[in-house]
């Protein structure tokens, strides 16, 4: 900061600079120059109002239109009661056990498939993953039910399946990418394998790992859907009944509560990715 | 009856649902490659128009597929139409945002340098830039429609073509003797024309990214 004994006439030096003899120096700073608030976090208000307030507004005008609109005995069925909350929570449910269920076996196996014993194997399991995305999660979730049998377990473990690859691909994939000489420079300052995976490598690793589990979570909430195929319930079940008993109304209150609760979760989860993503990785 | 059997006794079926399948995905492929290279033309040099364009695309993929079949139903109807929106527009967003990505990658220096031969901009976007985002676009495409064979066989419940029609059948018969195998060939089929077209896209690769800049 300028010094306030400073001569006016000479403020021509910018603020941290003083001048003896014509020469540029730069102020001796005694305490740490103003606690310096850093780049602000990224969390503006607009990222955090924007997003529910037009989810709200939709949500409003939806619920508006289906208790004045004209209703016969089988769309009012397919409503009656609190099913469309139910159907709600169960999507719910099914998206955040299955995202659960990711994130353990995911990570962990992202770690260990970048670790120098089964490093060799990493390839192998990219085969194997890439194949696994071009098997239609519609036609995995029905083999599971023939197998397994209807009900919301197996539409999880479908689920599961689906969503570990880019959880399990964007762990390798942020685990590979740091500089060796910072995972070196941690060994060699004497800190234990585990101590270099916990303090540097995950934390370096952390914005594409929760990329990936973002998406994942996405791909849940529209996996959920196919749930009702198998039984699951959600939020499909009124799709599928709306489509299948051409009910308009009923078609229309389910896609439009399932789209509100996909941009939702993929709002939250983009505040999470902010929020934990170490201060020191956060571009400027 | 084993998976086999079936097969070979249901094989016409199949090969037209298969068939099917690969040109519901195709031509909604080119649809979507066109739309998004004129989409990220018009919008990569502007920053903001950019961002628009991949963020408006970026939610266009949040919505579940089912749930926007489900918002196309009452204005387009069931069958064809809703099946060709949907995977056109889900086919977009890689495109796009792969598009734009590339076109901004290109070295500055080489666009002026087509300026200074005299190049016009016309030229200098069909001759020099979209040339070097070429291979990322491909990428875009790729990924896609890796995509869109599953979304397509999802569209099957809404009476859209393809094999998804043999998963959706196995699925109304379940416990039937041949409902594992309708199951199993209509998944089977998806991932093996997605393979497919996978190998190629690698051919494609081969033959129309620049001597110059393979890798």
């Amino acid at each position: 900061m300028t010094p306030s004994h400073q001569a006016p006439p000479k403020g021509a030096r910018p603020p941290g600079e003083h001048d003896v003899g014509g020469h540029a120096f730069r102020d001796e700073e005694a305490e740490p120059s103003p606690p310096s608030p850093g780049p602000p976090r990224r969390i503006t208000w607009k990222k955090l109002v924007l997003v529910p307030a037009v989810l709200t507004v939709v949500l409003v005008a939806t619920y508006l239109w289906i208790t004045h609109v004209e209703l016969d005995s089988i769309a009012r069925n397919s409503l009656a009661g609190d099913i469309v909350e139910v159907r709600w929570w169960q999507h719910v449910r099914l998206t955040a056990i299955s995202t659960f269920w990711v994130l353990i076996i995911a990570i962990p196996l992202g770690i260990a498939l970048t670790r120098p014993g089964l490093k060799k194997a990493a390839p192998g399991v990219t085969v194997i993953a890439n194949i696994g995305q071009a098997t239609p999660a519609i036609g995995l979730l029905a083999l599971l039910v023939i197998w397994l049998g209807i009900g919301p377990s197996t539409a999880i473990i479908g689920m599961v399946i689906y969503a570990v690859l880019p959880v399990l691909s964007n762990t390798v994939a942020g685990l590979n990418s740091i500089e060796p000489t910072l995972v070196e420079a941690s060994r060699g300052i004497g800190m234990s394998a585990m101590g270099t995976l916990t303090k540097v490598e995950l934390p370096l690793a952390v914005p594409l790992i929760l990329a990936g589990v973002r998406t994942a979570l996405v791909l849940n909430v529209g996996t959920a859907t196919l749930a009702t195929f198998g039984g699951g319930g959600g939020l499909g079940d009124l799709i599928t009944s709306g489509i299948q008993t051409q009910r308009m109304p009923v078609l229309i209150l389910g896609s439009v509560l399932t789209v509100v609760l996909a941009l939702l979760v993929d709002w939250l989860a983009s505040l999470v990715e902010l929020w934990l993503t170490p201060r020191g990785l956060e571009e400027a | 009856m084993n998976f086999w059997e079936y097969v070979s006794t249901r094989h016409q079926q199949l090969l037209t649902d298969a068939f099917q399948h690969v040109s519901a995905v195709f031509q909604c492929m080119v649809l979507a490659t066109v739309l998004g290279v004129v989409i990220a033309v018009l919008s990569y040099r502007s920053s903001w128009g950019g961002s628009l364009a991949i963020t408006s695309t970026a939610m266009i993929l949040t919505i579940p597929s089912l749930a926007a079949i489900g918002l196309l139903i009452p204005l387009v109807g069931l069958g064809v139409p809703p099946t060709v929106i949907i995977l056109t527009l889900y086919g977009l967003l890689p495109v796009v945002r792969n598009a734009i990505v590339g076109l901004r990658g290109v070295d500055p220096s080489l666009v002026d340098a087509a300026k200074g031969i005299g190049m016009s901009r016309t030229a200098r976007l069909c001759k020099v830039e979209l040339p070097l985002a070429w291979p990322p676009i491909l990428t875009g495409i790729r990924v896609s429609t890796q995509m869109l064979m599953g979304i397509a066989a999802i569209a099957a419940y809404a009476s859209g073509p393809g094999l998804g029609n043999e998963i959706f059948r196995g699925l109304a018969s379940l416990g039937s003797a041949n409902a594992i195998n309708q199951v199993l060939a209509g998944t089977l089929g998806i991932v093996v024309l997605a393979l497919l077209f996978d190998a190629a896209y690698v051919l494609l690769g081969r033959l129309t990214i620049p001597r110059g800049i393979r890798v």
